[in-house]
């Protein structure tokens, strides 16, 4: 599962959603969503809120069993799979309201991300040396390596949204769904985060990006779907996107 | 704000050999106690610990590792005991093979009620493992046939030519070296990728599913290591004593004290389940000398079981260690004290990035958040 | 061959024993819904209530019902408590494992203070109307039994009354559905929470007084009844009332009516039975509707 980083983009790292519909209760959060993300591209997925975003999000990992439709990924099935299933399948993702061990330290939180394969690999200690030092290098890229022995919780938010990110990285996913990675983060902090994406792109990853924040979407995205109640209502490119009557529409509500 | 997780200013090559010595130390006074002892009765207290102590250790590997709150591991211990002595009564296995084929037999009993219980979690899961308790008290006291019901099950004793002292001497060790396999288990675990995967899944069972932690699994697995240590100490509690009553093998008052030592001693701790069991082990057998078989004494359990949630949910070794730590560790400032030679190391690992330019605010402005 | 009139004379009892079953359970629902709490001493609070109204006959002579008026207001108060000072002071992170031991060793105590005060021997109120029993549509049914239903029927109404008519019982509901949308409107959660508990309790008090009419009552019966409460809490939809209400009521005339071919001991299997079912097919429960919460 570990991409080498000097490959070109897997052109193979198909993600599709077909047909996805799901309803809470009375809420239709997905109506018949179709998206197709293009490989070894940073896609966006933007609209007001409640428009079925982080619910795509949670069908795609498996978190939620979509009502109808299908996800598949590289061509593959992976409607309802279990989500350590679709994690070991390449696709890594971070959450809203940013979610990390608290009571665990630092560098334990990256530790939890290697995927032992067999027996002996369970087993074995959770303190290997190329563990260590492959998590050191992503506490080190984030600029958090100095906190390496801090618990969690007692991290500021940024620095917790810089942990998730480097904890979901260390699993070596190929397709990575952010979840608002710029909420409530200072705009120093935004920039790198986008600087960040951008570097991991060029190195083979590809990436879906749930946000509000236009600046950087405008900025770090190659192609944009925009959702309004349930399904996407437009696609393209920034500019593209920037200037479509419909997008303004749905999030003016004219 | 950095924790008490830095690393302690101590020289560090020192703290593993020290360890071990306190290790070496603590093993000798346990495997010598029969000889300091004196009388049989005191070496039936010990027997009686060391039987707590394996069965809080077992139970601490869902508790301790996966958070799980398992106030059934009573009916485990139970299985364990009455399958072997009815192994060794009714199908006339030796004793020692019949508490193996008992703890096998758990263990495989363990998987699907794992798979059932392990489905749901927080409160339907202590839910599960009450009604497990109780419904098999139902089940063993009505089944009289078979377990002898309300008037108990005598074990013939795998040793019948020993007299009295020399038995308990015997399984003194036999339960101290049942305790060893059961901490080497939870040593071997604790250090391991499973290990930390389980305790990631303590954490936030979401957030390990979707870094790829397969959480079922691992939660069955450990649950099946749990009841099966959990069976052999039944078990051989079975040997030992001799005489199996229901009411007492299927206790959840058995089981709560179990998790409460636990607790006491501290669940994230190797030692501590087997701390946890000698303090409310002694404790419960000074309460049993002095009030004799009293209510009281529920009276006690609960209260230390209360305080012990309420003030010290980590337990009592890392709230005696931070007491230590507070008394006589090296004087810290409530406020971590940075030095502009620290402050600056700091900044040159991690500089923060050029502001970004300003962009016209006003496509952004209308988005709401 | 079985005859009808036993099958309905057990359905008869059933009915009785379902709506008694329904208002213990209330309690424990309430708790969770409330609070995420599994409050295992609500049996032992109903134990416990039950020792009052026998020693409050024994003392005074007087018909036990009459000690409500002390009873309930009394568990409401304590209710009150134990969520302020104990349940409010969890760490929310690990609050529904800890709220377990924490009531269980509620239990304990009061387990144990129950024997110190009154020893184990097996206490039974013996009312001028305990033995009688009336003709209920060609079923014998003993007046305690109706009495107790009775009880459990008046309290399941004030308590759908309060829950459904009175501003504290929509600030309830609107607690035990989404706590911070609560907050948000401007309900005071905390109070309301414990003012909830309290309410638990109190139908902690009621229920014990009617279990007591036709109950033998020991220290340690609360063990033999946790369990089945627990399994119609789970089985009706953890935090909602209404769902418990319906399985008390289905699962007490199975029970009835499984006593015939199988005896009381065995019978009382079928609590646990549905319990694992429920959790194996539908975790949430059959019978709660949208307030019922998964765990």
């Amino acid at each position: 599962m570990s991409a080498s980083p000097a490959a070109s983009p897997a052109p193979t790292a198909r993600l599709e959603a077909v047909g996805l519909t799901r309803s809470f209760g009375g809420v239709t959060a997905l109506s018949d969503a179709t998206v197709r993300f293009h490989p070894g591209k940073v896609n966006a997925v933007i609209g007001p809120n409640g428009s079925g975003k982080t619910t795509l999000f949670n069908c795609i990992t498996g978190m939620i069993k979509p009502d109808a439709g299908r996800v598949t990924y590289r061509g593959h099935d992976i409607t309802g799979q279990a989500p350590h299933r679709i994690a070991r399948a390449g696709i890594g993702r971070s959450f809203q309201l940013c979610r990390v061990f608290p009571r665990m330290t630092v560098l334990d939180n990256l530790l939890v991300a290697v995927c032992p394969r067999g027996l002996e690999a369970q087993l074995a200690s959770s303190r290997g040396r190329d563990d260590i030092d492959r998590a050191r290098g992503w506490l080190a890229r984030m600029g958090i390596d100095h906190l390496e022995t801090t618990e969690a919780r007692n991290l500021s938010w940024g620095q917790q949204k810089l942990l998730e990110l480097a904890g979901v990285l260390m699993a070596d996913p190929e397709t990575i769904l952010l979840d608002e990675p710029a909420g409530g983060v200072n705009p120093a902090l935004i920039g790198r985060i986008g600087t960040l994406v951008r570097e991991l792109n060029a190195e083979g990853k590809t990436f879906v990006i749930v946000e509000h924040n236009m600046d950087m979407v405008m900025t770090i995205c190659d192609h944009i779907v925009v959702f309004d109640r349930g399904r996407p209502i437009a696609e393209g490119p920034p500019a593209v996107i920037r200037s479509d009557p419909s997008v303004l529409e749905a999030y003016l509500g004219a | 704000m950095p924790s008490g997780s830095e690393p302690r200013r101590s020289a560090p090559a020192l703290r593993p050999i020290l360890r071990l010595a306190a290790i070496a130390v603590g093993a000798a006074l346990i495997l010598s106690f029969p000889a300091i002892a004196g009388n049989p009765y005191m070496v039936t207290v010990g027997i009686g610990i060391l039987n707590y102590a394996v069965l809080a250790t077992a139970w601490n590997f869902v508790g301790g590792f996966t958070g799980y709150i398992s106030l059934g591991h009573g009916a485990l211990s139970g299985l364990g005991a009455y399958a072997t002595a009815l192994l060794v009564t009714v199908a006339g296995l030796p004793s020692f093979a019949a508490l193996l084929v008992a703890a096998a037999l758990v263990a495989a009993l363990a998987i699907p009620i794992g798979a059932a219980a392990l489905r749901v979690r927080g409160a339907s899961f202590v839910i599960v493992s009450i009604a497990l308790v109780l419904i098999l008290v139902l089940v063993f006291q009505s089944w009289e046939s078979l377990t002898g019901g309300s008037r108990g099950l005598v074990v013939p004793r795998p040793f019948p030519a020993l007299h009295r002292a020399e038995h308990h001497r015997v399984f003194f060790f036999l339960f101290a070296g049942l305790l060893a396999l059961a901490l080497a288990a939870w040593w071997l675990i604790d250090r391991s990728r499973f290990g930390l995967g389980l305790k990631a899944i303590r954490e936030d069972e979401d957030k390990s599913e979707a870094l790829g932690i397969p959480t079922f699994t691992y939660k069955l697995v450990v649950f099946v290591v749990s009841a099966a240590l959990t069976a052999l100490g039944g078990g051989l509690y079975a040997l030992w004593f001799g005489d199996l009553d229901p009411v007492f093998q299927f206790s959840v008052l058995n089981g709560s004290t179990v998790v409460l030592m636990a607790l006491l001693g501290g669940v994230r701790h190797l030692f501590g389940p087997m701390l946890g069991a000698l303090v409310v082990g002694a404790g419960l057998e000074y309460a049993k000398l002095e009030y004799g078989d009293t209510p009281l004494h529920l009276v006690a359990t609960g209260l230390v079981l209360g305080v012990v949630v309420m003030v010290m949910p980590d337990g009592v070794i890392p709230a005696l260690s931070s007491l230590v730590r507070r008394l006589f560790g090296p004087r810290e400032a409530s406020i971590r004290e940075v030095t502009a030679a620290e402050l600056l190391e700091g900044r040159r690992r991690a500089p923060p990035p050029p502001p970004e330019p300003a962009p016209p605010r006003d496509d952004a402005a209308e988005v709401s958040r | 061959m079985v005859s009808g009139a036993l099958v309905f004379q057990s359905l008869v009892l059933g009915v009785l024993l379902g709506g008694l079953y329904a208002l213990l359970a209330a309690g424990l629902t309430l708790y969770f819904g409330v609070m995420r709490v599994v409050m295992i001493a609500h049996s032992a609070f109903l134990i416990l209530a039950a020792y009052l109204a026998w020693y409050f006959h024994r003392e005074t002579g007087l018909d036990p019902l009459l000690s409500l008026p002390i009873t309930v207001p009394l568990f409401f108060a304590c209710g009150v408590a134990i969520q302020r000072l104990l349940l409010a002071r969890l760490r929310p992170a690990t609050r529904t494992m800890m709220s377990v031991l924490l009531t269980f060793s509620i239990a304990l105590v009061i387990e144990g203070a129950l024997g110190t005060v009154f020893t184990g021997t097996q206490r039974r109120l013996q009312l001028p109307y305990s033995g009688a029993s009336l003709e209920l549509f060609g079923a014998r049914v003993a007046v305690v039994k109706l009495a107790a239903f009775a009880m459990a029927a008046a309290a399941m109404l004030a308590l759908y009354l309060v829950m459904t008519r009175t501003r504290f019982g929509h600030a309830l509901r609107a607690t035990i559905q989404h706590p911070e949308a609560a907050q948000l409107v401007g309900i005071q959660t905390a109070r309301v929470a414990g003012y909830g508990f309290g309410l638990g309790l109190a139908t902690a008090a009621i229920g014990g007084t009617a279990l007591a009419l036709d109950s033998t009552i020991y220290p340690s019966l609360h063990w033999r009844w946790i369990g089945p409460l627990m399994a119609i809490i789970v089985v009706g939809g953890l935090g909602s009332v209404v769902g418990t209400a319906i399985a008390a009521m289905v699962l007490g005339m199975a029970m009835s009516l499984l006593q015939i071919p199988l005896g009381t001991t065995w019978a009382q299997t079928v609590f646990y039975l549905a319990l694992f079912a429920t959790l194996a097919v539908r975790p949430q429960g059959f019978f709660g509707g949208r307030l019922a919460k998964r765990f």
